[in-house]
């Protein structure tokens, strides 16, 4: 039994006794066990790792291997399910089951979500690559489905995605078969490059689809928001860590591994000025952007969250695309950074919700003095989402931009620094409403959320700064994944990296900017008259004493004064060509079923007949 | 270089970049009085203001954030000073880089609006949406240019892009080489420093609004320190793009004053711009002239 | 084994629906499920054999091409099977309305003319049995639901009538043009007899009339309304068991009779807009029971576009296409049963019927092809045998098949997504006994299928050999045994 049929089997029992015993409160040990067994054998393992299992069925092996480039993923995958698990242990799990909600199902569905990624990031060939597909979306939707009947219907509105998306692998799959008669991973690396530009370009856009709609690329994005937005709390953090990357990882063995970035580059579509990788990177560049600048003005911070979520997932797309040793550990990189953040921020807005009820940041406010751990653990967050230092999206956001420079691709770089700084103004926005400024009147007795959810959001900014500050532990398992994709491996240390044109040492950039703050401090507290603390709720304004039943924090419309310049450029486009398919299909289903309606059914049948000896005639 | 000497680089970086931030004060305070006809401030006046702000009787703190942001504010900006190359000291900018002390910078910034939202006043809040629409606006043409110097030095390390821009005197100066990006710099670095027609956020002539609203005593004193060092970094930045850097001190000063006096002197003949024209002034010209810069250099 | 049992397929039930009315009454209820336990153990018995070899009966002794010939291959063999356990499963209780005795007859007919479909090897037979397949189907449909069922008969039956009347036309010009009706030996005479506008032409007026019940495109306007408002049961064995047998029946002849160009074309291009007109109707449908009857037609759309394909890709393809859809369809036809009305109605109902609700997900979720479900495995045969064919129409019908499982996924969901949500103020009743056992019982069959996948691919592979294995069929009836004992299994 190899250390990969562990790893299966342990998810496997997982699921299974998820689905047995979830109900019981104590079930989250258990399932925080296993999942533990899992890092410990994955981050051991030897590379690549078979499974024993495999079977061949219509002439096709099916089988299992786990090489680095999975192994990455699979850390990332069963890791954000611990914090996950964990979260849901104590207090938020009591919770969630008072409400007369099922505990066992997000057990079960959390739990077959790992199970089903596992498969999918070990998958040996397409056929394996493809069970392990759908059964991520099936899972995913079952996660998504949970708990409300809000998120049963974002749940809902992924299925025709999710199906759109999987059948467009579907169809790349059949026509790899009949056009290179292997379906295995590494005889399709070598086979894919010597298909004509016609036939690559035909699979590029079915596979490059089917990953772009998991991912949430534009324009397939639409589904992803409220799907990840109304998950309960637990889910949604796992969701938005990992569950959409399994779109990059189909991307990232179909660009980079079977069709190459260099033959990528050869597909032109204006002679020698634009070819496929460029429309990849611009649309990862614009994937950056629309809906950073969407999520700038959303109102409820689980929504605003899951846009950014979407927005990140650009950069990781981008510097694969770019592909050199910089850029594509950037990108690799960056989806670790974005897990460990954003499972952390998605948690801190859900211990908020268990506190306070809302998530609307219109309803919020000042809560800093009443859950400051909270606070720091969102504080922390928002600074990795929006990449700057000291915490590791800083680093990996860097490695991109640092790519995007040195190749010489300067508009692509504005793209990212722009949804960068968008997304600055989003998370101020996001820490401002809901933890600065006025402190609701009836959030005054308020306390900070229990240990049990606290210590997995600390433990996971936590983690963020670690990487951070010492980007190197992460950018061994980054160098796997490239050596695994064919990819240029970069040089790191454990600070950055040392390059003749620019290096990043991180250790001694964090190091010397906490050295300012303790001298900031010992500036503002050692020196000069102390200084009296004021109560929170003693304010005034415009020479007007506020008492706390005045509301006055201002929250809404926050960038009015941007919002006047580039609010007119919101047009709603996707989600008009969203209802516009809609509107599409089902006026062509109203005459589907008007020919089955129809009156005189035998007529028809004559003229059936008449028509096929026409055919029959004249043919 | 050993150890020692560099952990004494940087103490003494941040210090000397307090010093002539405060001289920048002074110069700018000067310039002003000039321009509207008065005497202006006598030579230690920037930092009487500062002695005076932090012995200030009254200390109003509104909470550990309030604190907290102000820390954060000199704090960044200390750290982000070791990251400046000065004539004879280079600190740690081999280990971080142009790109990194963009970003750097960008800590006080949250800083400060950390510390203003803890005020729950309002006003503050207004004047921090403001600021951070302001910074969108002009990083937009200040990353242009970091990417227009990393192509056109090969990378984006400030030493070496002094060392490069030195060997060959004014004419392999950035202005020299990348003269529309050095247009696009100055006025990228204008709207940094949020002189009018870019001082919507700050406010100066109605108190009531802007983040300053709650800032008195040590607070509003430390973000007096970290205008000084702003102006420091600002100018000392422009410099090593676009100026061949400090070939000694003397020099490394007349340059860093000239680029501060520049904005200055047409800082005060303005009215003042609203935040959509902020957007709109700066994304169209500077950012249309770095653009076109880089593609110059590109080619 | 004797060849002779095989006669029984077709005379055991039959008689047993003649002899229904004699039985004395407590006997009476036993009588059919008696008969179809048998026919159960025949189907089992011929399996085993045929898997080996096909057998072959000339009904008594007249040797063909003049006699009666029945051919049991293994798709056959298979088939028989699914008549005795599907007819069984759906089998008229009592306590289901009244004219019970008269349903256990029809239902008795039917099988008796499904299993003579299956078996018969020659035209004329397949047409006696596919009137009277008709007949007891009009029968049962009639005794659906009030005025709206009878409506819906009567077209079914006009229709149904029609196509009857073309295919014995068609059948005509076949024997018109050969001068025999033998499959064997049409098989032999076809490629120099049966060419040309005449012999397409036959082709296609066959094509046209079973059709009909084969749910073909053009003169399947019929299906919807009778599957909404007939017996739930009654629904399950016409989209399950009576249009596959139709398929069935018609790939035979596409096979044995008219390898002809422009069959394929015609039948993919049928299948097709069966598919877009079937899967898209159901998009449109409120009602689970129509939703299901339209997806039926679209499943069919896609089972024809399969046996389209040339060669044995397409008849594992059709295969794997028909018995999967041949397992799911009654079993949500089944728990429709309750579940009928429009979806407002269902709202929640999961709640209260968990276990039929989870079933309808298992075999949604097999319907739109999820692996590892046999639903998977059906739909990737059918789309590489479409990719692999040389582009054009083939992959149009490819990508149409994509395009409608997408609108599956999306009306299935629908109904999915109305039985777990979580509204107060269901109305739906719970989910029957029988019903849930029933879809039950399919289901754990529906997961062994998928459990023992690869190995049952070799057995798909081996029926698709034996079916398309044309000289093999034309030696083996046609070639005269050796005289000792009755026919024996041909070597």
């Amino acid at each position: 039994m190899t250390a990969l049929d562990t790893v299966l089997a342990l998810s496997t029992l997982a699921a299974l006794t998820a689905f047995l015993f979830g109900n019981a409160r104590s079930y989250a040990w258990l399932a925080g066990i296993l999942l533990t067994g899992q890092i410990v054998l994955l981050a051991g393992m030897d590379l690549p790792t078979s499974a024993s299992l495999d079977f061949t069925i219509f002439g096709q092996t099916v089988g299992w291997q786990l090489d680095g480039f999975g192994r990455f993923f699979a850390l990332i995958t069963v890791g954000a399910a611990l914090a996950s698990v964990s979260y849901m242990g104590g207090e938020w799990g009591e919770r969630y089951a008072a409400e007369g909600k099922s505990r066992r199902w997000l057990h079960g569905s959390l739990a077959a979500n790992v199970m089903a990624m596992l498969l999918l990031l070990a998958s040996k060939d397409l056929i394996a690559f493809f069970i392990g597909w759908e059964l991520t979306s099936w899972a995913g939707f079952l996660l998504m489905a949970q708990g409300t009947d809000r998120a049963l219907r974002a749940a809902l509105r992924y299925v025709p995605y999710a199906m759109a998306g999987a059948m467009a692998v579907l169809g790349g799959l059949v026509l790899t078969l009949a056009w290179t008669g292997t379906l295995d991973l590494d005889g399709l690396a070598s086979a894919m490059p010597d298909l004509g530009n016609a036939r690559l370009a035909i699979l590029l856009v079915l596979f490059g689809t089917g990953f772009a709609i998991k991912m949430g690329l534009l324009p397939f994005h639409l589904w992803q928001t409220p799907a990840y937005a109304e998950a309960p709390g637990a889910g949604t953090a796992f969701l938005g860590a990992i569950s959409s990357r399994m779109g990059l990882f189909g991307l990232g063995l179909l660009l980079v591994k079977m069709i190459t970035l260099s033959r990528l580059a050869d597909l032109s579509l204006v002679d020698g000025l634009f070819n496929a990788r460029d429309v990849l990177a611009w649309i990862a560049a614009l994937t950056i952007v629309l809906p950073t600048f969407t999520a700038l003005k959303q109102n409820d911070a689980r929504y605003l969250l899951a846009w950014h979520g979407i927005g990140q997932s650009g950069y990781m797309l981008l510097g694969l695309v770019v592909g050199d040793a910089t850029g594509s550990a950037g990108g690799l990189l960056h989806v670790f950074n974005h897990a460990t953040y954003q499972a952390a921020l998605v948690l801190s807005v859900f211990a908020v919700m268990h506190r306070t009820g809302t998530a609307d940041l219109n309803s919020l406010g000042g809560l800093v003095t009443r859950m400051p751990l909270t606070f720091l653990v969102m504080l922390m967050g928002i600074i990795g989402l929006a990449g700057l230092p000291p915490m590791n999206g800083f680093v990996s956001k860097w490695l991109v931009y640092r790519s995007l420079m040195m190749n010489g691709m300067p508009l692509l770089f504005l793209m990212t620094v722009l949804g960068t700084l968008g997304t600055i103004l989003s998370v101020y926005k996001l820490i401002h409403n809901t933890f600065l400024g006025q402190l609701r009147a009836e959030h005054e007795q308020i306390r900070e959320a229990p240990w049990s959810m606290t210590v997995p959001m600390l433990v996971l900014v936590g983690l963020g700064f670690l990487t951070g500050a010492a980007p190197g532990l992460a950018l061994r398992w980054v160098a796997q994944a490239q050596a695994a994709l064919g990819l240029p491996v970069m040089s790191y240390t454990l600070g950055g990296i040392e390059s003749a044109r620019g290096s990043l040492d991180m250790l001694w950039v964090v190091g010397v900017l906490f050295a300012g703050f303790g001298i900031g401090a010992i500036l503002f507290y050692g020196v000069g008259n102390r200084s009296k603390r004021i109560h929170q709720l003693d304010n005034y304004a415009g020479g007007h004493f506020l008492s706390a039943d005045v509301r006055y924090h201002y929250s809404d419309n926050f960038y009015a004064g941007l919002m006047h310049r580039i609010g007119p450029l919101y047009r709603g486009s996707f989600v008009w060509l969203e209802s516009a398919l809609a509107s599409a299909t089902d006026l062509t289903a109203t005459l589907m079923q008007a020919w089955y309606r129809q009156a005189v059914p035998a007529l028809a049948l004559l003229a059936a007949v008449v028509l096929g000896l026409g055919w029959v005639i004249w043919r | 270089m050993n150890t020692i000497e560099l952990l004494t680089e940087l103490a003494v970086m941040p210090l000397v970049a307090f010093v002539i931030g405060l001289a920048m004060v002074l110069m700018m305070r000067k310039i002003a009085a000039k321009i509207q006809r008065r005497v202006g401030p006598p030579l230690l006046q920037p930092l009487y203001d500062i002695v005076k702000l932090y012995a200030k009787q009254t200390q109003n703190s509104h909470g550990l954030l309030h604190d907290i942001g102000i820390v954060m504010a000199v704090g960044g900006y200390i750290a982000a000073e070791t990251m400046v190359p000065v004539p004879g000291m280079n600190g740690i900018a081999d280990k971080s880089g142009l790109l990194t002390l963009a970003y750097v910078t960008m800590i006080p910034s949250l800083g400060l609006a950390l510390g203003v939202g803890q005020c729950a006043n309002p006003n503050g809040s207004i004047g921090i949406a403001r600021a951070l629409t302001a910074m969108l606006a002009y990083d937009v043409p200040f990353v242009i240019i970091i990417f227009g110097a990393a192509w056109v030095y090969g990378g984006n390390n400030m030493i070496d892009m002094i060392a490069a821009q030195q060997l060959g005197g004014i004419a392999t100066w950035g202005v020299a080489r990348m003269p529309l990006l050095a247009i696009a710099g100055l006025f990228a670095m204008y709207a940094m420093l949020g002189k009018q027609p870019f001082e919507i956020y700050v406010a100066p002539a109605e108190i009531a609004t802007g983040p300053m609203v709650e800032m008195g005593g040590k607070h509003l004193g430390g973000l007096f320190v970290m205008q000084c060092f702003q102006l420091f970094t600002a100018s000392a930045v422009y410099v090593s793009i676009f100026l061949g850097g400090g070939e000694n001190w003397p020099l490394f000063l007349v340059k860093l004053f000239a680029v501060v006096a520049i904005p200055m002197s047409m800082a005060f003949v303005f009215p003042r711009h609203r935040t959509e024209d902020v957007l709109l002034s700066v994304w169209r010209w500077p950012v249309l002239i770095g653009l076109a810069g880089v593609w110059l250099a590109m080619h | 084994m004797n060849p002779s049992v095989v006669a029984l397929v077709v005379a055991l039930p039959l008689l047993a629906a003649f002899l229904l009315p004699l039985v004395p009454g407590s006997a009476r209820r036993v009588v059919g499920p008696l008969v179809l336990l048998v026919l159960t153990g025949i189907g089992m018995r011929l399996w085993d054999v045929a898997s080996v070899a096909p057998v072959v009966l000339a009904v008594g002794d007249f040797l063909p091409p003049l006699g009666i010939v029945f051919y049991v291959d293994s798709v056959a063999a298979l088939f028989v099977l699914a008549v005795a356990l599907l007819c069984l499963l759906f089998w008229p209780w009592a306590g289901e309305g009244e004219h019970l005795d008269r349903k256990q007859s029809l239902t008795l007919i039917l099988a008796a003319a499904c299993g003579g479909l299956a078996v018969s090897g020659d035209l004329f037979n397949v047409y006696v049995f596919y009137e009277l397949a008709a007949v007891a189907s009009y029968g049962l449909a009639a005794g659906g639901r009030g005025a709206a069922g009878q409506v819906a008969t009567f077209r079914y039956v006009i229709l149904g009538s029609l196509g009857s009347l073309l295919a014995l036309f068609g059948i005509t010009l076949v024997y018109f043009m050969t001068g025999t009706v033998n499959l064997a030996h049409l098989a032999e005479l076809a490629p120099k007899a049966l060419v040309g506008v005449p012999g397409l032409a036959a082709f296609l007026l066959i094509l046209l009339g079973l059709g009909v019940k084969a749910e073909l495109f053009l003169v399947n306007a019929w299906a919807p309304e009778v599957y909404a408002t007939a017996e739930t049961r009654v629904s399950a064995l016409l989209a399950g068991l009576v249009s596959k047998l139709a398929l069935l029946v018609l790939v035979r002849l596409l096979v044995l009779v008219f390898p002809l160009p422009g069959t394929h074309e015609a039948l993919l291009v049928l299948g097709l807009l069966g598919m877009l007109t079937g899967e898209l109707a159901a998009y449109k449908a409120r009602d689970v029971r129509r939703m299901l009857a339209w997806s039926s037609i679209g499943q069919l759309g896609a089972a024809f576009m399969a046996f389209s394909v040339p060669g044995d890709a397409g008849l594992v393809a059709g295969i794997a296409i028909a018995l999967h859809h041949m397992l799911v369809k009654p079993a949500l036809f089944l728990l429709a049963g309750r579940w009928g009305g429009s979806l407002g109605r269902i709202a929640g109902a999961a709640r209260r019927s968990p276990l039929g609700a989870v079933l309808f997900v298992l075999f949604a979720l097999s319907l739109l092809g999820v692996p590892p479900l046999p639903g998977f495995w059906a739909k990737y045969l059918l789309l590489s045998g479409l990719a692999g064919q040389p582009g054009g129409l083939w992959w149009l019908g490819g990508l149409v098949v994509l395009l409608t499982t997408v609108v599956e996924a999306v009306y299935l969901f629908r109904v999915i997504g109305a039985l777990y949500s979580r509204d107060e103020g269901s109305v739906a009743a719970d989910q029957s006994a029988t019903a849930v056992a029933g879809s039950g019982m399919l289901a754990a069959v529906l997961l062994v299928i998928a459990l023992s996948a690869p190995v049952l691919a070799g057995t798909l592979d081996r029926m698709a050999v034996q079916m398309g294995d044309v000289d093999g069929y034309v030696t083996r009836v046609l070639t005269p045994p050796a005289p000792a004992v009755p026919i024996g299994v041909a070597p």
